[in-house]
């Protein structure tokens, strides 16, 4: 685990108080996306498939602040599209760290070394770049449809570690995917020097156009008990160690939706980060008005049946962790030992 | 990728058997423009972003062309959504840019093939 003890003590005394103020629906971390346009196309990514008038949209800054303010989660993930492509993401992350947000920026990294030399970014403990890689160089550049990138976002990697800032990766594995190169992957991800790695299995979109390639849940079980039955004392991952137990089948979880609601140019995304079934104008019309007994495992939902990604899942672990002295005393077993 | 289905170019017209709600949530799935084609005669050109049609007044929302928007279009004024715009998933499958790069690989090794 290689989440910051600052990050953490906000994050646990953040969950403590909504469950004392008997909040039952409450945001983690808030996934905002301020454009959709991007300096990659890959084939998994249904983001970037719209018309030329809404991939040339974006939001202000000001929407942008208005939605971190509405939600009020702890956690901004800045995904996209690729947020270094925002003409504004330097302003956007400033006003972001001076709330005391803990901000994701998630990025491919092309442009990443130009914009630290530029200095757009300033280090500091409340930003981490989180560093899109899909595994080693053959099946990244695979992932992204287009050789070179692998190398570009290692050199990313290289340029924010040496300006003192905080990197972490985020893989997203699809069926397919060999175990042990994937250990190799985490290997050289942690030689890097990166803080910690986020690791989830692929999902479908409802409107991405390779769902038979993506993982199945029983297949993804195999395939992270495979990676992670035997962890390394040197990996760290950026995540839940219960959420890794999930991944692996050891922990059967309902997913928590509204864990990470996504706003972009279209509003707020219902229901969820990966299905886009409509939008609402607030985020309290997003919370009371979505039917959010149609989503998720239980509910019978095909969509949902086989998902098992982070968005939907790590915000249950991290509820688990703080509703129970049990889930407490795993996370930190987990934690201390270093297993998943 | 060929054999990949698209509605583009498709221009339905609503019926017993083909609701108009169908037609707005297929819209709503499609990404690319669309006309939205008004009772009145009239036409909206654009991206249809979003939907309801559980409130009283049924309703769908895009943006024009030009980006401008987002405007609320009730069911009500709405006749028929034709999919005039290119369908901008089509042809864009992980399932094509794996065979294009089995391709070129095959290619680069009969290329250097020894005779």
């Amino acid at each position: 685990m290689s989440v910051p003890l600052s990050q953490m003590w906000t994050v646990a005394s953040y969950v403590l108080a909504q469950r004392f103020r008997g909040r039952r629906k409450y945001p983690l971390v808030l996934m905002l996306e301020p454009l959709f346009r991007c300096n990659l196309a890959c084939a998994g990514c249904g983001k970037i498939q719209y018309p030329g008038q809404i991939l040339r949209k974006h939001l202000t800054v000001e929407q942008c602040l208005r939605a971190v303010d509405e939600c009020g989660a702890p956690i901004v993930s800045i995904p996209g599209g690729e947020p270094l492509m925002y003409p504004e993401i330097g302003r956007l992350v400033t006003e972001l760290v001076a709330r005391k947000k803990y901000v994701y920026l998630c990025t491919n990294a092309i442009l990443l070394k130009e914009k630290l030399e530029a200095g757009v970014f300033t280090p500091s403990k409340y930003l981490s770049f989180s560093i899109h890689m899909d595994g080693l160089r053959e099946e990244h550049d695979e992932a992204v449809c287009k050789d070179g990138v692998f190398d570009q976002a290692v050199e990313g990697i290289r340029e924010a570690l040496g300006r003192g800032h905080r990197v972490t990766t985020n893989t997203t594995l699809f069926e397919g995917a060999d175990p042990e190169r994937v250990r190799r992957f985490f290997d050289a991800m942690m030689d890097l020097g990166v803080e910690g790695m986020m690791v989830s299995p692929g999902y479908s979109y409802s409107k991405a156009p390779d769902q038979e390639h993506f993982l199945r849940k029983q297949r993804a079980n195999e395939l992270f008990r495979r990676i992670l039955s035997s962890p390394k004392r040197r990996w760290r991952f950026n995540q839940s160690p219960l959420f890794l137990q999930f991944l692996m089948g050891k922990r059967d979880y309902e997913c928590t939706p509204w864990g990470n609601p996504t706003f972009n140019v279209f509003g707020w995304q219902r229901p969820c980060y990966l299905l886009q079934e409509g939008y609402a104008r607030t985020f309290q019309e997003l919370i009371d008005g979505t039917r959010w007994e149609r989503y998720g495992k239980r509910s019978g939902n095909e969509k949902c049946r086989d998902c098992m990604v982070h968005c939907g899942f790590e915000a249950t672990a991290v509820q688990e962790t703080f509703s129970s002295w049990r889930g407490l005393r795993d996370t930190v077993v987990a934690t201390v030992s270093g297993r998943a | 990728m060929e054999g990949e289905k698209t509605l583009e170019g498709w221009t339905p017209e609503p019926d017993a058997e083909l609701p108009l709600a169908h037609i707005v949530d297929l819209a709503f799935d499609y990404r690319g423009n669309t006309t939205v084609v008004k009772r009145d005669g009239t036409e909206l050109h654009g991206y249809v972003f979003n939907r309801d049609a559980d409130v009283e007044a049924p309703y769908l929302e895009m943006f024009d062309t030009d980006g401008g928007g987002p405007y609320r279009v009730p069911y009500a004024e709405v006749r028929t959504i034709h999919f005039t715009g290119k369908d901008t998933a089509a042809g864009k499958s992980y399932a094509a840019w794996i065979a294009r790069k089995q391709a070129e690989k095959a290619g680069r090794q009969a290329g250097h093939a020894p005779p």
